[in-house]
């Protein structure tokens, strides 16, 4: 655009609404940083001999400990917890995907009995607290002291297990969390599977495919688009939930720290310890669960979402760009 | 047994009490081409659908290759046939959808190979190639490794035509398969189609392309309220409609 053969320059709406939130923002994010780094005063005073002169002030300590949170960072004890708590998390959400995903197909079955058995179970499993299906799961050899496999009234036997040493604590924990999960998983997955246009079912059977091999190769690959991102959230979920075992006395992430400072009453640096072991896990996860549902994105949008690497890249290409349109020359922007 | 391709007799089917097929009958001779046409709700579709089983009829007879759809004379009853007998006699009937139903996560070569590698066992090497001189054929191969959201809906629908090719079928049924189309893309899926009838496919289309049921086509049926109210050659069918209602619908398609 141009007058008399002049560039003319271009003056781009600005956002003062957008600028006052963003000191806001900073101003809160510098809050918690001094909060984070500030200290308290200890209550004795703190001297040095300087120049032969005895020169003393208020003693202090960071406000978060982070000496004692560093000295018990890797400690044996915390790591072995956190390793327990990354087993019970993997092994409860095996149990919970696999039979979520059972009970979601059952769900969509035209058979009214599976479809009712499996609305029964999330009735169920979903509608009473986790930590009670823990506790039950953990007590079960007071209902059922010893587990037998036969037919019933007939007195056949094909296998027999004393309750109690099979559901010790750990395995309670991992039936526990992981049937609690196949609830939600089964919800989950019922709507991934009816997410997918009935128009791919009818092609698919068209073809001749069973079935099983629809469900298989045609609509499972596509319901996962849909399934992956609460199912990471389940994951993320799972790793806190999991914390509740220490009530039957498994000594994951939690317990461990809890071990240690009941004994040096450091509670808030071990608190810290495992809060900041679940926050680096849960990041894990969330890269994980970003190139996952990129994977499962395929053929669904024109073209996949950029990974960080490349939206960096993006943004700060687009800022050279500005700065240098900034002069005022109106240029097509590609 | 019959030589037709396809024989229905008093064809009855409902949805929840609605009839919508009130007793068709239709022949269908190998190698012909077939047109259903009449109002949307007249029960084309569904007769198509009939036809692969992908519906169950309620009543009458519908048999393809002189064999029954869906059910096996043993012994002086009908018996269902199972998943896997019906799966096995819809595997040679190739369907084009209306809206494509083009397998999203697949690329279009893959959308070919599926159902050639896991139905009828055919090594991948063997069905990739299959599937390359297919897209050849439908003028689509420099395609094969873009994905169905990539593709114009006549690039996808001819992607679908040869996708059903890849199963070698012996009869195609054509679901409107210009339908859901853009005015300008509707002629390379007809010349796809027309290319093929040439080749000598039976095939059966409910279509409201008068223009190529009056070139193509060996039959014309025209349906309307669940019955077959006129039948015949296109020029007779479609030149001297002798209904009224067939006078009526063409004023209006045409």
């Amino acid at each position: 655009m141009t007058t008399n053969g002049d560039a003319v320059k271009v003056v781009p709406v600005r956002h003062y609404g957008r600028w006052v939130a963003v000191c806001l923002a900073i101003l809160v994010v510098a809050m918690v940083i001094h909060t984070l780094f500030s200290k308290l005063p200890t209550g004795h005073k703190v001297c040095h001999l300087v120049n032969g002169v005895r020169a003393c002030r208020p003693g202090s300590t960071w406000r978060f400990s982070w000496t004692i949170v560093g000295q018990y960072f890797t400690t044996s004890e915390i790591l072995h917890g956190l390793l327990t708590t990354i087993e019970l998390t993997i092994l409860a959400m095996i149990v919970g995907i696999v039979l979520g995903m059972t009970l979601a197909v059952m769900r969509l079955s035209p058979n009214r009995v599976l479809s009712m058995a499996a609305w029964t179970y999330t009735w169920f499993f979903r509608g009473t607290p986790v930590l009670v299906q823990l506790l039950v799961w953990y007590n079960i050899a007071i209902l059922y002291p010893s587990l037998t496999l036969g037919i019933p009234f007939f007195n056949v036997t094909f296998i027999h297990f004393n309750t109690v040493t099979l559901f010790s604590a750990f395995t309670a924990a991992v039936v526990a969390f992981g049937l609690n999960e196949a609830a939600y998983m089964s919800e989950i997955a019922r709507a991934g599977l009816i997410a997918v246009d009935e128009g791919q079912i009818e092609a698919a059977t068209s073809l001749g495919m069973t079935r099983r091999q629809s469900l298989r190769y045609v609509v499972l690959p596509q319901a996962m688009r849909v399934i992956i991102p609460p199912t990471g959230n389940e994951v993320i979920s799972m790793l806190k939930t999991t914390s509740l075992a220490g009530f039957v006395g498994v000594v994951e992430l939690l317990g461990a720290a809890s071990n240690i400072y009941s004994g040096n009453y450091e509670i808030m640096p071990l608190l810290l310890v495992a809060s900041l072991w679940y926050l680096i896990v849960t990041t894990i996860l969330s890269i994980g669960q970003f190139y996952l549902e990129r994977h499962f994105a395929k053929g669904a949008l024109r073209s996949p979402p950029p990974t960080p690497i490349q939206r960096v890249r993006q943004d700060v290409r687009g800022i050279l760009l500005k700065f240098r349109t900034r002069r005022g020359v109106l240029e097509p922007l590609r | 047994m019959s030589q037709h391709m396809v024989e229905a007799r008093a064809v009855h089917k409902s949805y929840n009490g609605i009839e919508v097929l009130k007793g068709v009958d239709l022949i269908v001779e190998r190698g012909e081409v077939t047109c259903l046409i009449g109002p949307s709700g007249s029960g084309k579709s569904t007769l198509l659908r009939c036809i692969n089983h992908l519906e169950k009829h309620d009543a009458g007879e519908l048999r393809v290759e002189g064999e029954l759809v869906g059910y096996q004379m043993r012994g002086g009853k009908l018996h269902e046939r199972n998943d896997k007998q019906i799966c096995g006699e819809r595997s040679r009937i190739g369907m084009v959808f209306q809206r494509f139903n083009l397998f999203q996560h697949l690329t279009v070569l893959e959308n070919i190979t599926i159902g050639q590698v896991k139905v009828k066992n055919i090594s991948t090497e063997a069905a990739r190639a299959k599937a390359r001189e297919l897209l050849a054929r439908v003028g689509l191969e420099n395609k094969e490794s873009h994905y169905p959201a990539q593709l114009s809906g006549g690039q996808q629908q001819r992607v679908a035509i040869a996708r059903a090719l890849a199963m070698e079928p012996k009869l195609m049924l054509f679901d409107e398969p210009t339908s859901a189309l853009d005015p300008e893309l509707v002629g390379e899926v007809l010349d796809v189609m027309k290319d093929l009838a040439r080749s000598g496919m039976t095939m059966i289309v409910v279509t409201h392309e008068m223009n190529f049921a009056k070139e193509v086509a060996n039959t014309v049926y025209f349906l309307d309220g669940g019955v077959i109210e006129e039948s015949g050659h296109p020029r007779e069918v479609l030149s001297a409609p002798r209904s009224e209602r067939l006078r009526s619908f063409l004023s209006k398609v045409l």
